[in-house]
């Protein structure tokens, strides 16, 4: 089993938590109490790898944050050593795609992980579909952006969960793909060590600094 | 039922009574269990505009209603065995044999119909009132959804079963208590309560009767001194919120206020008294006034402003209060019980959890050992600015605190605790109960509960233990290194954030299933031998002064490390780099030394031996007395 820790930023009430809850549970509250700090939820996918004969067991270790601006100062926190980051903003909300923006900034300053993940993810899609449409957020130009900072990018509704599925397969393929040399390498490793059943999680990491300051 | 003539007792001692007619404007009642008798929003309400208008006259729909939902057992309430005026009943009723949930609920009836002529009258007109009492039979007494994501109704109407019969004796106690000090109980809403003694916190400890909690919290927590103080204040404040709430363009000049709006319709989505009964009616009146008292806090207080979690304070203060009163309270919770968890840079928060992680420390070490950061040696020896031997031990000192800086993992689970002073943390009755203490006890309590929470989850934490130190699983918690990393020897090594999920998942949903408040009480809160127990209001005073002043340190300590980095990589592209690195070093001894001068926080430990020989000389004595009986 591969583990990644995961996390979900962008502005106030643009969907987090009902994204996480369509990918964990698979269900929608229209009303959802809002997240004070954060909290923490896990699921388990399987993807398919193309050189290996089983299936691939990915465990995601989710942190939903808040999304006040003041929250920004415990975000370090919650995004450091994380593999992945959902950064989402509502279709419907043009300022959501601004603090989105920002949030990105602050993940490749902040974040000095090469292989980090980014995901921008449009919320709320089932409002832009219907007679009334509230779509604020042209898909073209968030595209554009996503495409220009190298992020993956797609719109999804929690709240018919279209899309959200997808979101987190290939958030795992990306990282299997990233990883995959290390963990063949390194299962070749184990099945050495097996004599002293352990396993020296240490050795396949870079380095012990850490590249983030915490709370500040 | 009692409860008729709602303008008075509580009302006047509230606002003082007799000025500017004060008392009409904000008896705004909450729909709690002491207002609901009292109360005055309805269907038939058209109560908006707070500062212009005054109290629907309209309880009696309510306390139709009320009794309505009685008669079938909707709700079971236990005001409704309180009622009763019969001192002896509670008693009487606990030793009676109660088999299940239907003899309860026949008591409850019976009760009702003994009791008091206007509660029969209540009865009487309920008859010509329908309403879905399906819907009340999932909802606790204060309107509440009993089930959640980890108690199931039957759990909750199980334990409630029993709960309820505790709540009728402790209540019994209390009147008794009242009465024996000579305060009145005057309309089951005493506004007056005993002065602070062991006694009585031993009574706040195992829970204030339902119906009073907002006149005592009120009491205790010196909210009339507040209020006094601040005569007219809260009026002045709603004209103003009037005026901004009015227009509808805010040009984003008040941000706070959008942040508001979105968060009241997710304040407590699960309470009957937040929603609306059908999408096309008018937002429900706690939605006004949480919304109200919101945007009056961030206008008083800009240095808060709003922080979401406050949502959930302020909304649970008006289930038990009226709305100028909720306000003050809010305003002494965020600054006396909470100084600084709410302000805009959030550092109150990362105080109090460095508070609470050296608390841990003294107090769990064995809890401790698995959540503390692993200190990387490696790191720390690796670390190019240890120069001298001084600078050597000023910078092992700085990584043994650096946990106050750097707080460990666990803090991202129970930082919500603080923010949110427990409110969905804990299950709505415990919250309740630490409540209680917290305006008794003051703010130190809250940090007793949350050593007790994690007391309780020992169990649960060690049996995950075998995975912190890497269980097999790959796991890819840590990234590269980058030139600009400043960190004093990372102490937080991914290796330790294997298990620590396990430990985040114990930690978050550990609380939520402590349903009944008595299993923290009796079993750590009143138990002598946790330490922590003795852990009082000054020390965590101290406690705050100490971490707070530790976490400006090496804010300061690292804002120089990072200065001198820069120059450092600056330099680093001609090759002297290194030397440079050395020599700033030595200019650094000087914020080291600071960061030196405050000592590892020390405990005061002088009560351990006492406590200690206390219950050693009862064991010696219950020993001697059993061999005596056996000679």
């Amino acid at each position: 089993m591969l583990q990644f820790k995961l996390v979900l930023l962008g502005d106030s009430s643009v969907g987090k938590s009902s994204i996480v809850h369509r990918f964990v549970k698979d269900s929608f509250d229209e009303l959802r109490e809002s997240t004070i700090g954060a909290a923490f939820l896990s699921q388990t996918i399987k993807i398919k790898a193309e050189e290996q004969e089983e299936d691939v067991v990915i465990k995601f270790e989710i942190w939903d944050t808040a999304g006040q601006e003041r929250y920004k100062s415990l975000a370090p926190m919650y995004y450091r050593n994380a593999n992945a980051a959902l950064v989402v903003y509502d279709l419907t909300q043009k300022d959501s795609l601004v603090k989105a923006r920002s949030w990105v900034e602050e993940l490749k300053n902040k974040v000095g992980d090469e292989d980090l993940v980014i995901f921008l993810v449009g919320n709320k899609l089932d409002l832009c579909e219907g007679e009334e449409d509230l779509r604020a957020v042209d898909t073209s130009e968030a595209k554009a952006y996503a495409e220009e900072q190298n992020l993956l990018f797609t719109e999804v509704s929690a709240k018919t969960g279209q899309g959200v599925k997808e979101v987190f397969r290939s958030i795992g393929e990306k990282l299997y793909a990233s990883k995959k040399d290390e963990i063949l390498a390194k299962k070749n490793r184990e099945l050495g060590n097996r004599v002293n059943n352990s396993v020296d999680i240490n050795a396949q990491r870079p380095s012990t600094n850490d590249t983030t300051t915490c709370c500040s | 039922m009692v409860a008729t003539d709602f303008t008075s007792p509580l009302m006047r001692t509230t606002t003082g009574g007799n000025h500017h007619g004060f008392t009409s404007k904000f008896s705004i009642r909450s729909p709690s269990v002491p207002n609901l008798r009292q109360q005055l929003y309805s269907e038939t309400n058209n109560y908006s505009a707070p500062a212009i208008e005054g109290i629907p006259n309209n309880k009696d729909a309510i306390n139709d209603q009320r009794s309505n939902s009685e008669e079938y057992g909707g709700s079971l309430s236990v005001i409704d065995l309180y009622d009763d005026n019969d001192s002896e009943s509670p008693q009487k009723k606990s030793t009676r044999s109660i088999t299940g949930l239907e003899d309860f609920q026949k008591d409850v009836g019976e009760l009702n119909s003994m009791s008091a002529d206007h509660s029969n009258d209540d009865l009487r007109r309920s008859n010509s009132i329908t309403i879905d009492i399906n819907e009340n039979e999932h909802t606790d007494r204060y309107g509440f959804k009993k089930q959640s994501t980890f108690i199931s109704e039957a759990d909750y109407n199980s334990w409630w079963n029993d709960y309820s019969k505790y709540c009728v004796r402790r209540k019994f106690k209390w009147k008794l208590l009242l009465e024996k000090g000579g305060l009145p109980v005057d309309n089951d809403s005493p506004t007056r309560f005993p002065s602070k003694s062991e006694k009585l916190k031993r009574y706040v400890r195992k829970g204030i009767p339902a119906e009073w909690r907002g006149d005592a919290w009120w009491y205790f927590a010196r909210g009339q001194e507040k209020l006094n103080r601040h005569k007219g204040v809260y009026d002045t404040l709603l004209v103003k919120v009037n005026k901004i709430t009015e227009q509808k363009d805010h040009d984003n000049v008040f941000t706070d206020l959008e942040i508001i709006e979105r968060d009241l319709n997710r304040t407590f989505p699960d309470n009957i008294h937040f929603q609306k009964q059908s999408p096309q009616d008018e937002e429900p009146e706690l939605i006004k006034s949480l919304r109200r008292v919101l945007v009056a806090f961030s206008l008083y207080n800009p240095k808060i402003g709003y922080c979401q979690s406050m949502n959930f304070i302020a909304g649970l203060l008006l289930l038990f209060l009226d709305e100028e009163r909720a306000f003050w309270m809010l305003v002494i919770i965020t600054s006396r019980y909470l100084p600084g968890v709410h302000d805009v840079n959030l550092e109150g928060v990362n105080i109090d959890q460095g508070v609470l992680m050296l608390c841990v420390k003294e107090y769990l070490p064995e809890i401790w050992s698995y959540i503390a950061p692993i200190t990387n040696k490696k790191g720390a020896s690796n670390n190019r600015r240890t120069t001298s031997s001084t600078s050597r031990k000023n910078r092992s000192l700085i990584i043994k605190n650096e946990f106050l800086y750097r707080l460990p993992p666990i803090t991202l689970c129970t930082a919500s605790w603080f923010m949110s002073c427990f409110i969905g943390i804990l299950p709505i009755e415990t919250t309740l109960r630490v409540w209680d203490c917290m305006f008794y006890e003051e703010s130190h309590f809250l940090f007793k509960i949350s050593l007790s929470i994690l007391k309780l989850s020992e169990n649960d934490l060690l049996r995950h233990k075998k995975h912190r130190h890497g269980g097999g699983i790959l796991s890819y918690g840590i990234k590269g290194g980058n030139s600009s990393n400043t960190s004093l020897g990372s102490s937080n090594d991914a290796a330790s954030e294997d298990g620590d999920m396990e430990i985040f998942q114990i930690i978050q949903t550990f609380p939520k299933k402590l349903l009944n408040p008595n299993d923290i009480f009796d079993k750590v809160i009143f138990k002598r031998k946790y330490s922590f127990n003795r852990l009082d209001q000054d020390e965590v005073d101290r406690c705050r002064k100490y971490v707070s002043s530790q976490r400006t340190k090496y804010k300061h300590y690292i804002d120089t490390v990072e200065k001198q980095e820069i120059r450092g990589i600056d330099k680093s592209t001609n090759h002297i780099g290194e030397k440079e690195n050395i020599l700033t070093s030595e200019m650094d001894e000087d914020t080291i030394n600071e960061a030196l001068s405050s000592e590892v926080y020390g405990f005061k430990r002088n009560l351990t031996g006492v406590h200690w020989n206390n219950s050693l000389k009862a064991k010696v004595r219950q020993m001697k007395k059993k061999i005596d009986r056996e000679v």
